[in-house]
């Protein structure tokens, strides 16, 4: 299986690369302008980054374009599930109360992400804007105290999104969701 | 999962095909550096030379134990001492990110003497992942100057060697044990060393009052790990602050600085939870501090922050 991460300059992109490493995927980390006729990938990961995405789209690549032209699973985190969720109709806005670090998730609809996942973990956030005013067609998944979307399943496709970062070892879980996704990916080959 | 002996026998073999002729190799003592040092000197031999720079900011006793290390692990090792010349180089200097630069600019010079004289083309470097992620490039933001990425000057002329790259700190561990280093489970100390420990100017008298500090803080965190009240923490240190405020000794007024103790559990520095360090274990740091070092501080305060949104360091 081949699940390459999409480099949207965030601080986590190369933990992602190792926990994918570290679950026998092949796996790469290329720039977001890479163009989608050159991902031959059975999956994308859209990672974080220092963007603002509601004002500065233009430093988010080619991220739209997978979105909408490579018709494989795609996980997005935090600027790259922002910027998913903006991209497909959602509104971004300044947090008004920004996450930085420990965080408690509360799961509210259990899909083939959140799979075997306990109802509430810790995890680790790192955002300064949060997304809000989800249209019909995404399921908000998970909220924290602070921030009402933490987690989407976009409907009749193959996007999923997290605000909070898996990638990271103070997450607990975060390898699992990892797996989730796989998960997702090989039964989307099939 | 990570396989530290393929690891090794994979940096070996593309070590002995990367370095043709002298190499030197910049080491503190540390866990990445001297992983990086036994590595090359497996790949090349003796045309590696081990360099380690007295900066002037290293820890209470740090330059004897670097030199024993370096002489039981048996490798070619000069010892330089640079501290006038670092302490020279940040006069009047309290901006971090320049602080950073200054130093990481003054090893490479010194780097680059050496190696004139050995005759060397490379600078092999433990830089690991966090030093290159956090130092920024075009689409990452600098977080901060790490010396050995974001502090290069432009006009080097060492090609620069770095065999782990790739890895975080756990899996340099995995690494230091597979090769049975000594040092493998030391805690992290940042290049530019007690200089980032000093908030403002790295004055010689400031780097002494934190390395006290630091020594007092190392000294009972491993001494209460090793009693079982606590499990050592990942990194332990003290910080300089520039802010004074009002005390009473033995009464009389006292208007002295303030140390920060920080401690935090990570494994791989990339995002941290300060440690919860029993209250009397702090009781014993806060009163050993503030009487033996009653000259220069009356307060001390305990760290709670995570990362993010703190780094580890404080600069």
């Amino acid at each position: 299986m081949r699940v390459y991460v999409v480099d949207n300059g965030g601080q986590w992109t190369h933990r992602e690369w190792r926990v994918l490493k570290y679950l026998g995927v092949e796996t790469k980390i290329v720039p977001n302008n890479t163009p989608p006729k050159d991902l031959d990938v059975d999956a994308l990961v859209l990672s974080g980054g220092s963007p603002h995405v509601s004002v500065e789209s233009n430093k988010m690549g080619l991220n739209s374009e997978y979105i909408d032209s490579l018709n494989i699973p795609i996980l997005g985190i935090c600027a790259g599930f922002q910027f998913m969720c903006s991209h497909l109709g959602a509104e971004l806005r300044p947090a008004e109360i920004p996450e930085f670090g420990q965080a408690t998730l509360i799961i509210d609809e259990y899909n083939e992400l959140f799979s075997n996942l306990p109802k509430s973990f810790t995890v680790w956030e790192s955002h300064n804007d949060e997304v809000t005013n989800i249209p019909e067609g995404i399921n908000i998944l998970a909220h924290t105290e602070n921030c009402a979307v933490e987690a989407i399943k976009v409907k009749d496709k193959p996007l999923y999104g997290v605000q909070f970062h898996p990638e990271v070892e103070n997450t607990e879980h975060g390898a699992d969701i990892f797996k989730n996704f796989l998960s997702i990916v090989e039964a989307w080959k099939k | 999962m990570f396989n530290a002996d393929a690891f090794i026998n994979e940096a070996v073999e593309d070590l002995k095909k990367k370095i043709q002729g002298n190499a030197i190799i910049a080491c503190s003592g540390g866990v990445d550096s001297t992983v990086a040092a036994v590595l090359v000197s497996r790949a090349i031999g003796d045309r590696l030379l081990t360099i380690y720079v007295n900066t002037g900011f290293m820890r209470k006793g740090e330059d004897e134990e670097v030199r024993k290390m370096l002489t039981d692990l048996d490798v070619n090792f000069q010892i330089i001492d640079a501290s006038e010349e670092f302490y020279a180089a940040l006069k009047g200097v309290s901006d971090p990110e320049k602080k950073r630069k200054i130093i990481g600019e003054k090893f490479i010079r010194i780097f680059e003497r050496s190696a004139k004289e050995f005759n060397a083309e490379y600078l092999v470097q433990g830089t690991i992942a966090p030093d290159w992620i956090e130092s920024g490039d075009g689409v990452r933001d600098t977080i901060k100057s790490h010396h050995n990425v974001g502090g290069l000057p432009e006009d080097m002329n060492l090609k620069i060697v770095e065999p782990m790259y790739d890895l975080y700190k756990d899996e340099v561990r995995e690494v230091a044990r597979a090769l049975n280093i000594k040092v493998s489970e030391r805690q992290p100390f940042p290049g530019p060393a007690l200089a980032i420990r000093v908030i403002g100017e790295a004055n010689r008298e400031d780097v002494e009052i934190v390395r006290d500090a630091c020594a007092i803080v190392e000294e009972e965190l491993e001494k209460a790990s090793a009693e079982g009240k606590m499990v050592r923490p990942w990194q332990y240190f003290a910080v300089l602050l520039p802010c004074q405020s009002v005390g009473v000794q033995g009464d009389n007024r006292a208007y002295g600085k303030t140390i920060a103790i920080r401690a935090v559990e990570s494994i791989d520095g990339m995002s941290a939870a300060y440690s919860r360090i029993p209250y009397e274990v702090l009781d014993k740091i806060s009163m050993r501090i503030t009487r033996e070092m009653k000259q220069n501080i009356n307060r001390v305060v305990y760290d709670i922050t995570n990362k993010p949104p703190a780094t580890i360091e404080w600069e």
